[in-house]
């Protein structure tokens, strides 16, 4: 049974969230399930990647007529996604998964009536009523999608590369809590044959630090856990400070787990290197200006934003840290100044 | 045979300029000014990408990254060879795709929205074979010839901007560029110059001769002196051997001091840098980032009972981090150091970065 997701109908409300017909629900369903199977299936995979590869996934099995369903459909998909899980991570997967979808929708605009819409390349809000032949573009899309994806496994690989050299022998290197991307570069770095210690925070309520820490000794790098608090007291030990990063903001600044804002302002007081390593998918269109202005759906887990009610009592697992104190940025796109993020968030987005 | 011969000639030139660089890189601080080393290497890759045999850009590439990496290797501390030799690189490949047809230019730079748009085939390997890219390719290098050449000249015409009458100004050691500079601003303009003398070669001296004959009134005043007379100075402009990719400097040693002095007084330091000095290189490396020359200018053989007890360094280069620096003046105009990266990307290619 196809459902119709044509504008005509579907029984959308004016005010904008659809009413999911049974369909709908059950393909959502199998979206989040296909999700989890990817992390399941590879821990190491980086959760904007199994984002992306899942909702490949949903663009396969897509059923709408047109353009404008698709993006609904997207949508309401992405939205799903990140009730199951609320990194800031999978947020931006997402939102580059619609913008590459709008992306080669423009270029390749099937039969349309209105041929406006195709030429102005602002055309994104008027993509609405191409009632055309989608399964052309649908091809191109799942084409591109395939290439995207290999592209952004590599990713993790390319930001390791670039990050070790600036790793220098006998240095003593400070993170914070467990980075698959971190974990890369020091990995790079000591098959480098480099000779460097680590300090890991223990980042609570998680303890992902010690994570961490276990990870680095079947490497065989010297490693060593110290409490959150102790910042402060290892910072004048360390050479340079690396962390990941959850999301890269347009300011150049970075979310990501909390006590990262505290290391940064102890490494600019000490002027130590403070580096971010980050693969270009997390770049997200935020511009916070203070901690308080991160959305709160990043700022706590999914299950807390369904279960409590009053979001004041609960702790952020994540925080801001401003551009300000930030060295430099490793990104698969280069090793770049946190200026010159925004200039690459325009490219794409404008 | 004729082809042999140039052959012949062509590597007997590089050669000469190998050795030329190495010898010149032994001296106090450098005998010919950078501005004439981007002259001579643009000339020497002109030259080579004339008298080479290549068929398709693809081996033009290959030779000239050859040589440039030889020309690199003879002496790491002279960036400029490395940069000529990449802005020739990224010379050959815009005159290829423009060959080629294809008007992607701002493409060539990774980009996220390269990445959700590329339809797979973006590999490019310049196998090609066009009649008329050598000819273009030339062309272009004699448009950069003429870039370089007017360098120095761009820059000082901007110093009625950034000069005011009756101000104090500091500068460090000797720089042609800022000398220009000064220079060019004391036709119209009445004002003071202090020196820093910038031991241990004392290339401050010959500034202040130099400036003084232009009748600007010039102080000198040893390296020690520099916080204790900061609070008198209304900008600091200073010469650089090299611009960071992170918009950092590696100047004379002696100028991050001055550097702190005139970010704790809240004075602008202004770097007057040709865009050739511009390199895309990292200040991490800490092997090929300093250069020690010969210490018996700060400790001369003469003192020889203490020699065998004391270590003596004589580090030519500073480290300056782009905090402390409020603008660069190029031939292309002021920019912050924030925007850097932004004139690295139109100037080289990612992929150049490592010759």
């Amino acid at each position: 049974m196809r459902f119709c997701s044509s504008p005509a109908g579907g029984g959308k409300h004016n005010s904008g969230l659809p009413v999911n017909t049974e369909n709908e629900e059950e393909e959502e369903d199998k979206l989040v399930e296909y999700f989890r199977a990817q992390i399941r299936g590879d821990p190491d995979v980086a959760s904007a990647v199994a984002a992306i590869r899942s909702l490949l996934e949903f663009l396969r099995r897509d059923q709408s007529e047109t353009i404008l369903g698709l993006r609904e459909n997207m949508t309401q998909a992405i939205r799903r996604l990140e009730e199951t899980d609320s990194s800031v991570a999978v947020s931006s997967g997402g939102e580059l998964f619609l913008r590459f979808i709008s992306l080669t929708s423009l270029e390749h605009p099937v039969r349309q009536h209105c041929t406006q819409s195709s030429c102005s390349a602002r055309a994104q809000p008027s993509i609405a009523s191409l009632l055309a032949d989608l399964s052309q573009c649908k091809n191109v899309m799942i084409e591109r999608g395939e290439l995207f994806l290999k592209k952004i496994s590599l990713s993790r690989g390319k930001v390791g590369k670039l990050c070790h050299t600036f790793i220098k022998d006998g240095a003593k290197i400070l993170t914070h809590s467990s980075s698959r991307v971190v974990l890369k570069v020091l990995e790079n770095a000591a098959a480098d044959n480099k000779r460097f210690t680590v300090y890991v925070t223990e980042s609570q309520p998680d303890s992902a630090g010690k994570r961490m820490a276990q990870k680095l000794r079947k490497l065989n790098i010297p490693v060593m856990v110290v409490l959150d608090a102790a910042v402060g007291y290892i910072m004048e030990k360390v050479d340079l400070v690396i962390v990941g990063a959850e999301g890269v903001v347009e300011s150049g600044g970075v979310i990501n787990k909390i006590g990262t804002y505290q290391m940064a302002v102890c490494s600019k007081a000490h002027n130590k290197p403070f580096y971010v390593v980050a693969e270009s998918f997390k770049f997200v269109r935020l511009y916070p200006l203070n901690q308080q202005d991160v959305p709160d759906r990043f700022k706590y887990t999914a299950d807390i934003l369904k279960t409590v009610k009053d979001l004041n009592q609960e702790h952020p697992m994540i925080d801001y840290t401003p551009p300000s104190l930030i060295t430099l940025l490793f990104t698969d796109l280069g090793v770049l100044t946190p200026s010159a993020v925004s200039d690459e968030l325009i490219k794409l987005y404008l | 045979m004729p082809g042999a011969d140039k052959e012949t000639e062509l590597s007997e030139r590089i050669e000469a300029f190998l050795s030329e660089l190495k010898r010149c890189g032994s001296g106090a601080g450098s005998l010919r000014g950078s501005a004439e080393t981007a002259r001579e290497t643009t000339s020497l890759l002109r030259r080579i990408t004339a008298q080479a045999r290549w068929s398709n850009a693809g081996d033009l590439m290959e030779i000239i990254r050859k040589e440039g990496r030889r020309m690199t290797a003879g002496q790491p501390s002279e960036t400029t060879v490395g940069n000529m030799v990449r802005r020739v690189l990224k010379i050959i490949r815009e005159e290829y795709a423009r060959s080629r047809g294809s008007t992607e230019e701002a493409d060539q730079q990774e980009s996220l929205h390269k990445l959700l748009t590329s339809g797979g085939s973006s590999e490019d390997n310049f196998r090609q074979h066009f009649t008329h890219l050598k000819a273009n390719v030339i062309e272009a290098i004699n448009e950069l010839l003429t870039e370089l050449e007017g360098t120095t000249d761009n820059i000082s015409m901007q110093a009625l901007e950034h000069i005011h009458s009756n101000e104090v100004i500091m500068t460090i050691g000797r720089s042609r560029t800022v000398e220009a500079f000064l220079k060019d601003a004391a036709r119209k303009r009445k004002f003071h110059v202090i020196v820093a003398e910038c031991a241990p070669f004392c290339q401050g001296h010959e500034m202040a001769t130099s400036l003084s004959k232009e009748d600007i009134e010039t102080t000198v005043i040893p390296d020690a002196a520099i916080f204790a007379v900061m609070s008198r100075v209304n900008k600091v402009i200073i010469g650089t051997q090299t611009v960071l990719a992170n918009g950092g400097l590696r100047a004379v040693n002696g100028t991050h001091t001055l550097a702190l002095a005139a970010k704790h007084h809240s004075t602008p330091l202004i770097v007057c840098a040709p865009m050739f000095k511009l390199s895309p290189q990292f200040p991490n490396e800490e092997d090929t980032f300093h250069k020690f020359v010969s210490p018996h200018e700060v400790l001369p053989f003469t003192e020889g009972e203490i020699l065998s007890k004391v270590n003596a360094h004589c580090p030519v280069f500073d480290y300056v981090p782009p905090e402390l620096i409020t603008l660069f003046i190029s031939n292309i105009g002021g920019n912050a150091p924030s925007y850097i990266y932004r004139l690295m990307s139109e100037l080289y290619h990612p992929e150049d970065h490592e010759l």
